[in-house]
């Protein structure tokens, strides 16, 4: 007994150890430095003025709070959006057609492609220089390149939203592609039997039954888009500011001292998703015990 | 109470090298029981989904009193199927599932309540309304699927093999409560199944289906005594055929002539096949009898409980009987014996 136990936790301490060390130790000593705990320039002191400077402070709490404010659009704009696009796209080629392989392929294409490639899409496609404003100037519906809406680099961060959606809806579509495939046609099939015209059997019989798969997507997708970095540092403006870019502007700064913002900025972000992860996890559980 | 007419039913998929369903003219009586019978794939689900609007036929006509079904559409046919899998919605309660086609047309909830219950009560489940359908039995659950098929009083009730997935106690109880229902409701309904015992003991009538195409359309008891063909009368048991022409108001074959009473007798072409159920036939080791009796040889003698299976060679041609095992006569293999083929039990059959 005693050494079946010791087998156990021996072949667990290798992954173990690297777990600790490189995540838990990672993120341990991030938080001692948004602490203020700093040995390298000589700040040795723990307290929370990180945290205080980067929401209240004169300097910092106007940045936070709309960086704030505009991540949370962005992130809950994209992430519903590109739900949408998918759920529609996937319901419209599921059924079997001549082109749908095709389709598919379109549909997914933009899974593997790197968000930084996306991001250079965007500009490409939607800044004011890009192919929609020349074509649309060419066809004479605006007068200008320079006429076409500022839709790349825009303080609602909708080209922000256009490349997460760009990207994520292909996530959803795959996910929700093998969802409606398991449940086949035969639940709408009843429906409909039973009096349920498209509107209702979208809205009493597909939604419903997509929807655990697409909460759990959305919440991955959510989690993402309001930490990642490199999509806002491109396609945003320097005021608002999401957050992620914020953090890393800390990171950039010559003055050491500015590290301990960053840090704490990186914790507030790691928190705010941590929450939206537990009440999604406490969501999920309360329904299985009512079920 | 709905009257409902298949006519010239055609209908083809671009994977199968034959029509799915071929031709079929059926005319349902309204209030009748009916199944359609056949093995997988013979297109009796396809049918079904003709009828509620899910497939479209390539040709031919779904007449429900007196009115084509051609260009209504599913939701507003009145005609409610039941799926095999049951199908209830695994998010919604019992109660949910039963009330849902009449939610779907906008019938007041207390209205809806009220029917719920009703329907409950009518497929003996009152008390399950907040279950869901995960903590429920197959059986409970077939039953819920009744009574959400039953609340908005369908012209038509289809129902896709509605005891293949329940265990033999459950198909029993399910069987009576389905009748009990139909003849209750008087809801014309139409079942799709490949048991022969399934469908003889439900329904009014048998529509009898081999690769697309309706073999025979009549009462059960006339599946075992006048079947229309050889494949129908296989279907349902049948094991003894002879070969006969007609000959001097008679049969002729080659175990000899055959004395025939059938009202067919002047439909039959001139060669024709005789089938007779291996329980009419009858055994004697002396020859009893007055006519279509056959002198022959015991090849095996199979005892199966309530019944003894033998097989008897008659000048070259094997034919089976099943005789009650009670009180039998001591008949051994290679025996000699006298097979008896009854006038009045014998049918011929021109396919």
């Amino acid at each position: 007994m005693g050494g079946e136990r010791l087998k156990i936790i021996l072949s667990l301490t290798p992954p173990l150890l690297i777990i600790f060390t490189l995540f838990f130790g990672g993120i341990f000593y991030g938080f001692l430095q948004s602490l203020g705990y700093q040995p390298a320039i000589g700040k040795y002191e723990i307290n929370f003025s990180a945290y205080y400077n980067v929401m209240f402070s004169e300097r910092y709490a106007k940045l936070f709070w709309t960086g704030l404010g505009l991540n949370l659009w962005v992130s809950f704009a994209s992430t519903f959006l590109a739900a949408v696009f998918a759920l529609f796209g996937a319901l419209a080629i599921r059924k079997t057609f001549f082109a749908k392989t095709i389709c598919n392929f379109i549909y997914s294409l933009n899974l593997p492609m790197p968000h930084l490639v996306v991001a250079v899409g965007i500009i490409f496609v939607f800044s004011q220089s890009g192919l929609l404003a020349r074509f649309a100037s060419q066809i004479g519906l605006i007068g200008s390149p320079g006429d076409f809406p500022v839709l790349v680099k825009d303080k609602y961060g909708l080209g922000i939203i256009l490349a997460y959606i760009w990207k994520e809806a292909a996530f959803f579509f795959i996910i929700l592609m093998s969802v409606l495939q398991s449940l086949g046609e035969n639940f709408e099939e009843l429906a409909q039997s039973l009096g349920a015209n498209r509107w209702q059997r979208f809205r009493y019989v597909i939604l419903p039954l997509v929807m655990p798969n697409l909460f759990s997507a959305s919440i991955i997708v959510f989690a993402f888009s309001f930490g990642a970095y490199e999509v806002p540092a491109l396609l945003g403006v320097i005021y608002p500011q999401m957050l992620p870019v914020m953090a890393f502007e800390f990171f950039l700064n010559p003055d050491l001292n500015a590290r301990s913002e960053g840090m704490a900025l990186s914790i507030i972000i790691a928190i705010i998703v941590m929450i939206l992860v537990v009440f999604y996890f406490w969501l999920t559980q309360a329904k299985i015990r009512k079920d | 109470m709905s009257k409902l007419n298949i006519k010239n039913l055609i209908k083809s998929f671009p994977s199968m090298d034959r029509p799915a369903v071929n031709n079929v003219n059926l005319d349902i009586e309204s209030g009748e029981l009916v199944a359609f019978l056949g093995p997988s794939g013979c297109g009796k689900t396809t049918i079904l989904k003709m009828i509620t609007g899910l497939f479209q036929p390539d040709s031919g006509d779904i007449i429900l009193d007196e009115q084509s079904l051609l260009k209504i559409p599913t939701e507003k046919r009145g005609v409610v199927m039941v799926f095999q899998n049951y199908l209830l919605f695994p998010y919604m309660n019992v109660n949910e599932n039963v009330g849902f086609a009449l939610k779907m047309k906008g019938v007041d909830k207390n209205i809806i309540d009220q029917k719920v219950k009703e329907m409950l009560e009518l497929v003996k489940l009152p008390d399950i309304g907040l279950r869901k359908p995960k903590q429920l039995s197959g059986g409970q659950q077939q039953r819920v699927a009744l009574a959400r098929a039953l609340i908005s009083n369908p012209r038509i009730l289809l129902l896709d093999e509605p005891l293949s997935n329940l265990d033999a106690h459950l198909r029993d109880e399910m069987r009576d409560l389905i009748v009990t229902i139909q003849q209750k409701l008087k809801v014309t309904t139409i079942f799709v199944t490949h048991d022969q015992e399934e469908a003889v003991l439900l329904a009014d009538k048998i529509a009898l289906i081999f690769d697309g195409e309706l073999q025979n359309f009549t009462s059960p008891k006339n599946y075992y005594e006048k079947p229309k063909n050889i494949k129908a009368a296989k279907f349902f048991g049948g094991v003894n055929f002879i070969n006969a022409k007609k000959h001097n108001d008679n049969l002729s074959t080659n175990i000899g002539t055959i004395h025939y009473k059938g009202e067919n007798y002047t439909d039959l072409n001139e060669d024709n096949i005789i089938t007779i159920r291996p329980e009419n036939i009858k055994l004697s080791k002396n020859n009893d009898f007055n006519n279509n009796s056959f002198k022959g040889l015991i090849k095996s003698v199979i005892f199966s409980g309530t019944h003894t299976r033998y097989k008897i060679i008659v000048n070259d041609l094997e034919l089976e009987c099943s005789l009650q095992s009670v009180g039998l006569q001591d008949i051994k293999t290679d025996d000699t014996i006298y097979v008896h083929l009854p006038s009045d039990k014998i049918w011929a059959m021109n396919e």
